[in-house]
């Protein structure tokens, strides 16, 4: 038929047969392709000529009986499954299986059989899918000029597609002869996968292969013909199942390990099970389900019971924190951030450990404090090591002892701080929410402590004062990281500052700190967190320590200059300090103040007013208009003191001793009374008192230092006991004095020394304070009304705050009173039938 | 069979004509045709494919030689731009454009 056509020469198109084509020759060319895809189906393809089959169907083709050669293909295709694919699998599916599909599991066959029955109906329809699929692609190569010329034509599917969805209908939606119900050979290769994947699941091994061919099967077989990527048979039948099932056992996986084990175990189950089900998407099924099986996964075991497993005794995330179990705050972290990324409960767990923790530190310090000062022996040797006293002081003050506290309390704040950024750092990836949180519950449990500015301030104190010494330079950065860390979480700024810079003020004046260069880096990181404004009077203490020292030296050469002049050989380091710089009243000077307000001065010895003299008409030589004002209870002087020897005595009383003695500047004053008397003549306390002017409290300190104490008693008290001196007593020159060193520094009872304020002090710091707040909140509302004219008060309020954030936190009431205080001094009036309370600003 | 089992596939292919000419092509040059491509598929190992020639009944010689030619020019030409067109006499135009339907080239 076809090699008698002519050719070589130019003829019409042969389509034009096409309508004289006869059925005789579609018969014909059909036989030979029919034969040929038994052939193809039998496997013995090499027998046929390509060209020749391919020939017929373009044939068929041509003479527009695609449609039929089509339905032909269709028709032998169904046949071929009704008569031998069919059968083949109908034998493997026994009744075992049946029961594994509707009975899930049935008593009687052991897993191992159900594995292998399970495993042989896998291979069967693996076979056949394999084998259809081989025989389709040459049926399809074969009619490709049908595909390509009728499908396209007639927008039918191509002879495959409509091949795999004849396998689909044919083998996998056939219901079983031998059922009566709905069942299909697909609900049993479903649940033949399931049972195998739970058994894996389970713990046996299971063909991953095979499971994996069959998947792939239903990952290309579609819901229609369309063969649209939404309808894999894989995504609407197979994985609804898959997840389903999955779902059921995870739930019953995570009641089981609530029951039964503890959170390290869920922890490490859950990981083992998240890898193993990714992997299982990998290698058995489809990495398609991958996501949402691990939704599952979150789901069950995580999401479900996470509370549960967080509050569980012993291995709960109180004991994860309190043991340092890193890997399994790890594991927690990992876990959680999958179902939460804003981690809620990992969160408030560790801020709830924070605050207790930090609660817990906080009690314990008030404890040691009050408990420690009725009673101080049980005690003290704990406080003394803590804080790293020597641990044979056995007579520590109570003072000393609190300060040690506070010492104390930093330190276990920075351990608590320092576990928890470790635990950070190692375990949550660095997360900045957690950061967020952790810092804001330190800063909780710190500001709840109501000594924590004070505390802070004087860890900073003991560190530039001794804490330093003998540190590389990392180490010293390290210290002070820490402590503008904690000054970060201290609300009252303000309250820092006045402790701050009172405890500043005394290393300062007495050259406590160890190293100028740290105290001021100190001051340039508070700069740099607080800002300006805070360290403007730091700095200016500073400021005026260097100032001082270039003006004494100037001084002396000054003195030196003059030549002839001799001062008893007085030798004045000044320091001149700006009033407004200087905490006055926390210095001690508060009970120089007289009732009328006015500072009480002291009497100074003619030879110091001489020396007073001279320096102030230096001073005001090059400044005009400045006021000095003698601060006695301030600076110290170094006396030389000649002990004559006392006749009959042997040793060192024999011989005439000098010593130099340090002693506080009003210690000079008491003392240099003492020249001008005769022995064995004694001045009552009354009389010291009226000729020196000395405020009593600072005299009764400073006659204990001389009288009492033994390091430096040159002066002898009546009566002789150890009571603190009292108006009444009588003292006179210790002329059989002796001391093993030559110089000696008189100890000094208060002043010179950095400690936790008494209950009273601290009250009188805190009332200063909260004066100084109330000037600060007028300056700020009256700032913000003159901006603003008219306001109301919620929005003042909320201005206000906002504004004195950085500082502290006002307190309202306190608000209240500026405003009503303000109204009065009429600054500001209420505006009147206003809907909201309202102020406008009096110009 | 043994040429081509040999090291994979053997590298040319015959292709035969109606009358009787043969053509001996580079496999990848006549595999741009899309009927010999799987004719010759050894997935499929129909007998062409085993044999590595191919016979076509319905394309005699003058005309199964332009396609060769074109093969080889198409071959050649494979990743450039700019090609100049290959010279078809006209007499052969439809009769080149039916094989070419047919070999879906």
């Amino acid at each position: 038929m076809i090699s008698g056509r002519g050719r070589g020469k130019i003829r019409p198109p042969r389509r034009g047969l096409g309508g004289n084509a006869d059925s005789s020759d579609f018969d014909a060319m059909w036989d030979i392709l029919r034969s040929a895809l038994r052939e193809i189906h039998e496997k013995n393809a090499s027998k046929l000529s390509f060209e020749q089959l391919y020939r017929a169907s373009y044939k068929i083709v041509l003479k527009k009986q695609g449609d039929k050669l089509y339905d032909r293909v269709k028709e032998y295709e169904e046949q071929w499954f009704g008569s031998q694919v069919m059968p083949a699998i109908r034998k493997l599916i026994t009744n075992n299986l049946i029961n594994t599909t509707v009975g899930g599991g049935v008593a009687g066959t052991t897993a191992n059989e159900r594995r292998i029955t399970g495993e042989e109906f896998l291979k069967g329809l693996k076979a056949s899918w394999e084998d259809h699929n081989t025989v389709m692609n040459m049926t399809t190569d074969v009619l490709m000029y049908m595909d390509r010329v009728y499908c396209a034509d007639n927008r039918k599917p191509s002879i495959f597609t409509t091949a795999m969805g004849l396998f689909r209908d044919h083998i996998l939606r056939s219901r079983l002869v031998s059922a009566d119900s709905e069942l299909t050979t697909f609900d049993i290769l479903n649940s033949v996968i399931l049972d195998q994947i739970y058994m894996e699941r389970g713990g046996d091994v299971i063909n991953r292969h095979l499971i994996r061919s069959c998947v792939y099967m239903l990952e290309g077989l579609y819901e229609t013909d369309e063969e649209n990527e939404h309808e894999k048979l894989y995504l609407t039948v197979f994985e609804i199942e898959f997840l389903k099932a999955s779902r059921i056992f995870y739930q019953n996986e995570s009641a089981n390990l609530l029951r039964e084990a503890d959170a390290s175990t869920w922890l490490r189950q859950t990981k083992r099970r998240f890898a193993e089900e990714e992997a299982r998407c990998q290698t058995t099924i489809s990495l398609l389900t991958a996501p949402k099986i691990a939704r599952v996964l979150e789901d069950t075991m995580i999401r479900e019971h996470l509370q549960d497993f967080l509050a569980m005794e012993g291995s709960g995330i109180k004991a994860m924190i309190e043991n340092d179990r890193y890997a399994d705050l790890t594991l927690l972290y990992q876990h959680i951030s999958r179902v939460d990324p804003s981690k809620e409960p990992l969160k408030n767990a560790l801020q709830t450990r924070v605050v207790d923790l930090g609660s817990e530190i906080n009690k314990t310090i008030l404890n040691t404090d009050f408990s420690a000062a009725p009673e101080p022996q049980p005690e003290e040797g704990e406080a003394a090591a803590e804080g790293n006293e020597k641990p044979k002081a056995t007579k520590l003050s109570a003072a000393a002892r609190q300060t040690a506290a506070a010492i104390k309390w930093v330190d276990l704040v920075l351990q608590l701080k320092d576990k928890f950024d470790n635990m950070w750092k190692k375990c949550f990836d660095e997360d900045l929410i957690l950061q967020t949180a952790l810092t804001k519950s330190f800063s909780d449990f710190i500001n709840l402590f109501p000594r924590c500015s004070e505390y802070v301030s004087l860890f900073i104190d003991d560190n530039l004062k001794r804490g330093i010494k003998g540190k590389t330079e990392t180490e010293i950065d390290e210290v002070l990281d820490k402590a503008t860390m904690l000054l970060r979480y201290i609300q009252d700024k303000d309250m820092f500052e006045r402790y701050y810079k009172k405890h500043l003020a005394r290393r300062l004046l007495h050259d406590k700190s160890e190293s100028a260069d740290v105290e001021k880096q100190m001051i340039s990181r508070m700069k740099l967190e607080i800002g300006n404004s805070f360290t403007n009077k730091l700095e200016g203490m500073f400021k005026d320590m260097a100032m001082s020292d270039d003006l004494t030296a100037a001084y002396r050469t000054h003195i030196s200059n003059l030549g002839d002049i001799d001062l008893k050989q007085i030798d004045l380091g000044a320091r001149i300090l700006t009033s407004n710089y200087w905490p006055m009243e926390s210095m001690g000077g508060g009970a120089t103040i007289g009732e009328d307000g006015n500072r009480q001065t002291c009497t100074w010895p003619s030879e110091i007013q001489a020396l007073q003299d001279s320096f102030k008409a230096f001073y005001l030589r090059e400044r005009n208009g400045r006021m000095l004002t003698w601060l006695g209870f301030l600076g110290s002087a170094d006396i030389r003191c000649i002990f004559p020897k006392i006749p009959g005595k042997e040793g060192v009383l024999g011989r005439e001793r000098r010593h130099e003695i340090n002693v506080p500047t009003y210690g000079m004053v008491v003392l240099l009374l003492f020249n001008d008397l005769a022995d064995g003549e004694y001045l009552s306390f009354e009389e010291i008192q009226q000729r020196t002017n000395i405020p009593q409290q600072n005299l009764i300190h400073i006659l204990h230092t001389l009288a009492v104490l033994p390091k430096c008693r040159v002066l002898r008290k009546h009566p002789a006991n150890k009571d603190p001196p009292k108006p009444g007593d009588k003292f006179c020159f210790n002329e059989s004095f002796t001391s093993k060193s030559v110089k000696i520094k008189a100890p000094v009872i208060s002043g010179s020394v950095n400690k936790v304020e008494g209950e009273e002090e601290r009250k009188d710091t805190e009332d200063r304070n909260d004066e100084h707040r109330g000037n600060v909140i007028d300056t700020v509302i009256v700032r913000i009304m003159k901006a603003r004219k008219v306001f109301s008060h919620q929005q003042l309020f909320a201005e206000v705050i906002s504004q004195l954030s950085q500082r502290f936190k006002p307190d309202l009431s306190m608000m209240k009173r500026r405003v009503e205080s303000l109204i009065e001094r009429e600054y500001l009036e209420r505006v009147e039938d206003a809907n909201t309370p309202t102020y406008r600003y009096l110009a | 069979m043994a040429t081509s089992n040999e090291g994979g596939l053997s590298k040319y292919v015959t292709l035969v004509s109606s009358d009787g000419f043969e053509f001996v092509v580079l496999r990848e040059a006549a595999c741009k045709s899309g009927a010999i491509k799987r004719m010759l598929d050894p997935k499929s190992s129909f007998a062409e494919s085993t044999t590595g020639r191919c016979t076509f009944e319905e394309i005699n010689g003058i005309v199964l030689e332009k396609v060769a030619e074109y093969f080889y020019y198409s071959y050649k030409n494979r990743n450039q731009e700019d090609v100049p067109d290959m010279d078809i006499p006209p007499e052969l135009c439809l009769e080149l454009l039916m094989a070419a339907d047919f070999l879906d080239t």
